[in-house]
């Protein structure tokens, strides 16, 4: 390729972003300033270097699985209590210290992180402050151990396999070598299917799992690689400083990383590494603010939430892509993708019987019994409140029943979670399209066929081969579904009728015998819905189950086999479609008591 | 030391946790967000109760309705400035919106105050009050008293005004309420008004005895966000159980020792301030694990 300096660079900045000249102008620093730089000014770039891998980790936990973890100071303060600790103690340096320094912050996370990670944000937020609370408490009275109040003196500095790093400038390098490493680790992993599995448990948790997304170990993950990190933060820290205080574990650390997130973009790599520096730099560069420099943090922060919520280095990007639209890039080609791993025409697949589920004291579902061949389509009606998608969300595993059985190909599935349900051959869509809305349709499709093969050490091998095929196939779905010309919007964009089409696609890339389809043709006009029905026909004919819940008789009528119509959690009436339409009992249910007739 | 000793104790500071808990839970209701300065209002409440206090040498109780109106005008400013530009995105972005105006109170009041601990004005004075065999402080009967008139003076607004059915109808369903031609935001801004009002009377009350610094609104704020997970999220009833319970929990434990003399050896150990802290900490994280819906169950119920 040809072009003029002006161009090239124009080119990079539309494919890196605001990342490429960031790094350019940190490497000119390093290369002309940072030879020449006072020792003060190295030690504030170390303690930088540390804060960015504290907030880079918090990038998993905060960015990633989107859950406000208060602990991430703890973690760090742990790290270099540990390492801190083991030098005065046993003499260990800092190199054969660090996998306890970051071993131990990992088990902590990893304790704390089961029972905690399930709970909603907020209670997480308050069960990791508790933690962290608990921690300073137990550091601040364990006085024999710890130095108490005061803290310990005197720590070694940094050294690499039994070599001191005694100058400031290599103990700087040392720091910025791992935050390099650790950036790279953070944005490959990020890059993926890991992010991209990610971004759907952010958006849609729900609909997360119903595609086959471990969520849990997803959560624990990011909370066990944001300890890690931070441990190594902190045994860097507390080495470059020479000195162990409680204030390590207290709340201003948490805040300075929390700010360090906000301001620089919690998802990106850039956004900590540049907000490490800005925020650790800041009372050097005012020096009024020395003693204030807190009450800066909080203003800063609060600046930035509200003007830029999406932090420094996302927002540029936004203004870039704006000013330098990135190339289109081409679709890719639809591969064909076997809809079914057995053809099971005529097979039962599922068998329901007396499913019971009670919402406090209202039986949702009364004692609910059907059963499902492969290649039949079943309707399922009632008024609103029947029981419908609550039926729904106890065979896919999303409420547990209170009594009764479901049976998928023979084998008992009720209690399962939804992600392992959904793995076994169960998928299903939402009342209202469930697509992540920050993802393309295509990544929505993509990552369905993808989740059980997630994971770190997966994502640590990824090869852009593997991500061809998996959107070669969920182009061939969006094919099928004729929504590839929405390929490359992102869902949170997308029409509501074609956001239908784009979620049947997703669950079919989930590769299900068994396909449960919660009012598919709301908001079609009449043409849409015959298109609809002729795909989905379709599809049965290959051999797989259908249910389809809607109120739509005109839609329903020539695409099922069979109609099963709910009333009050209770089947009032099942059989040929024309049979049940016309069943005095269905007729009441959806239009009311008839007035009986007086002799 | 009599039992009916202890539970006053525990009612008087039960009583000042409650207000810093329904406020919380007042913000919680509205607007689906954590308001984490609740506890740095209670913080300002104290210093301007001391404040007040030097430039006037009344009695607390005077000091109280116009710390509330200040309180109330400082609420607002919380809301316009926290809440309302970020209404449109997901609440975690007040939560961390509520931290940074914390952080800013805390070092204005450092800046002010300096980080000395500063004792407010007691409400009515320092005699005691002896009956049916108790010996209580006046002020902790005082503070009884004032957070019971707050919390009926609540009671009556929510039940009895045009304003407290909109609030009311508005922490049911907020789109509904919007629908209904109810001004959201304004209420929205009432709402935080009156939280940081009951935040700052509680200033009043706990800073007399146990002083204030600019730091102190840490311990408030994870008492009142306990309280109210306790207590059922979004409850208003268990808000303040659940600050009873702390109380409760916070008084009897250091005095176990005194109740049972057997265990007096351990009592600057296992019965340490401290402990009693970890104890309780340790206590909600358990409840957390086994019943995420709080101790009187989530009122708060999402459809997946």
């Amino acid at each position: 390729m040809s072009g003029t300096p002006s161009q090239g660079f124009a080119r990079l900045l539309a494919r890196g972003g605001i990342a490429a000249p960031l790094a350019f102008a940190a490497l000119l620093w390093a290369a002309f300033v940072l030879p020449h730089a006072s020792d003060y000014v190295v030690r504030v770039l170390t303690v930088a270097g540390t804060y960015a891998l504290l907030a880079l980790g918090f990038g998993f936990v905060f960015g990633q699985a989107g859950a406000l973890s208060l602990a991430q100071g703890t973690f760090m303060g742990v790290g270099a209590y540990v390492s801190g600790i083991m030098a005065v103690r046993w003499g260990a340096p800092f190199d054969a210290a660090l996998p306890a320094s970051i071993g131990l912050p990992v088990l902590l996370a990893l304790i704390a992180g089961v029972p905690v990670l399930r709970l909603q944000t907020h209670y997480f937020a308050l069960a990791t402050l508790l933690i962290g609370q608990v921690v300073l408490l137990i550091a601040v009275q364990w006085e024999s151990l710890t130095g108490g109040a005061n803290g310990i003196g005197g720590i070694p500095g940094l050294s690499l396999f039994g070599w001191p790093l005694h100058s400031r400038l290599a103990a700087l390098l040392l720091v910025w070598a791992f935050v390099a490493a650790g950036g790279l680790l953070a944005w490959h992993l990020g890059r993926g299917r890991l992010g991209i599995a990610y971004a759907v448990l952010r958006g849609q948790p729900v609909a997360a799992r119903a595609i086959g997304i471990d969520t849990g170990t997803l959560r624990l993950l990011a909370f066990l690689l944001s300890a890690g990190y931070a441990g190594l933060a902190g045994s860097l820290y507390v080495r470059a400083i020479g000195v162990l205080s409680p204030d390590i574990l207290g709340f201003p650390v948490m805040v300075t990383c929390l700010t360090i997130a906000v301001v620089g973009s919690r998802r990106r790599v850039s956004g900590a590494i540049l907000g490490a520096v800005l925020i650790v730099e800041l009372p050097e560069w005012a020096r009024f603010l020395r003693d204030d420099y807190l009450l800066a943090y909080g203003c800063i922060l609060l600046l930035v939430i509200v003007a830029i919520p999406e932090g420094l280095t996302e927002t540029a990007d936004r203004w870039l892509a704006r000013l330098l639209p990135p190339p289109p890039r081409p679709l890719p080609a639809p591969a064909p993708l076997p809809l079914i791993s057995a053809p099971a025409r005529g097979e039962t697949l599922l068998e329901v019987s007396g499913l019971v589920r009670r919402f406090g004291g209202v039986r949702a579902l009364d004692g609910v019994s059907l059963d499902l061949r492969g290649g039949e389509v079943l309707g399922l009606i009632g008024p609103n409140g029947s029981g419908k998608t609550t039926l729904v969300n106890v065979v896919t595993g999303i409420f547990r029943p209170d009594a009764g059985t479901v049976r998928f190909a023979g084998r008992d599935i009720a209690g399962l979670t939804p992600h392992r349900i959904a793995r076994l051959g169960i998928a299903r869509t939402f009342q209202t399209a469930a697509l992540a809305p920050d993802l393309s349709a295509l990544e929505n499709v993509a990552i369905a066929r993808d989740a059980a093969r997630l994971g770190f050490w997966r994502a640590l091998r990824a090869r852009g081969a593997e991500k061809a095929a998996a959107e070669a196939e969920a182009m061939g779905l969006l094919v099928r579904m004729d929504a590839a010309a929405y390929a490359l919007a992102p869902a949170g964009t997308l029409p509501p009728g074609i956001a239908r089409r784009v979620e049947i696609a997703r669950a079919l890339a989930v590769r299900p015998r068994v396909l449960l389809l919660d009012e598919p043709a709301a908001g079609l006009n009449e043409e849409e819905q015959a298109d609809l029905s002729r795909r989905l026909r379709t599809i049965a004919a290959e051999g797989m189950a259908i249910v389809v819940i809607e109120h739509n008789m005109p839609f329903l009528a020539p695409l099922v086999d069979r109609l099963i119509c709910l009333d009050r959690g209770r089947v009032i009436a099942a059989g040929l479609p024309d049979a049940v339409t016309s069943d005095p009992q269905v007729i009441e249910a959806y239009l009311g008591t008839p007035r009986t007739v007086q002799a | 030391m009599p039992v009916s000793q202890l539970l006053l104790g525990v009612l008087a500071l039960g009583a000042a946790y409650a207000l810093i808990a329904l406020g919380f839970v007042l913000i919680l209701n509205a607007t689906g967000a954590v308001n984490f300065s609740q506890g740095d209002l209670v913080m300002a409440g104290g210093f301007g109760a001391v404040a007040l206090g030097q430039a006037l040498h009344w009695t607390g109780l005077a000091l109280l309705p116009a710390l509330l109106v200040g309180m109330a005008a400082l609420g607002i400013v919380l809301a316009v400035l926290t809440y309302l530009p970020l209404r449109r995105r997901p609440p975690e972005a007040v939560f961390i919106s509520t931290i940074a105006f914390g952080i800013v109170l805390q070092n204005l009041a450092n800046r002010l105050f300096g980080a000395e601990p500063l004792a407010a004005p007691s409400l009515l004075g320092g005699g005691r009050v002896r009956f049916a065999g108790i010996n209580a402080s006046l002020q902790s009967l005082a503070t009884i008293g004032v957070a019971a008139l707050l919390i009926a003076a609540l009671h009556v607004m929510f039940t009895h005004t045009q304003t407290g059915r909109r609030l009311r109808a508005m922490a049911q369903d907020r789109d509904v309420a919007l629908a209904m031609g109810i001004p959201v935001d304004r209420m929205v801004v009432g709402t935080f008004a009156v939280a940081a009002a009951l935040a700052g009377g509680a200033g009043l009350l706990l800073s007399n005895v146990f002083f204030v610094t600019p730091t102190s609104g840490g311990e408030y704020m994870v008492k009142a966000y306990i309280a109210v997970v306790i207590g059922g999220w979004g409850s208003i009833a268990g808000a303040v159980a659940g600050a009873l319970l702390i109380a409760a929990f916070e008084v009897v434990y250091p005095s176990i020792p005194l109740l049972v003399p057997a265990l007096l050896p351990w009592s600057d150990t296992a019965f340490s301030q401290t402990t009693s802290t970890i104890m309780l900490d340790a206590a909600v994280l358990l409840i957390l694990m086994l019943r995420p819906q709080g101790l009187f169950g989530e009122r708060v119920r999402q459809r997946p």
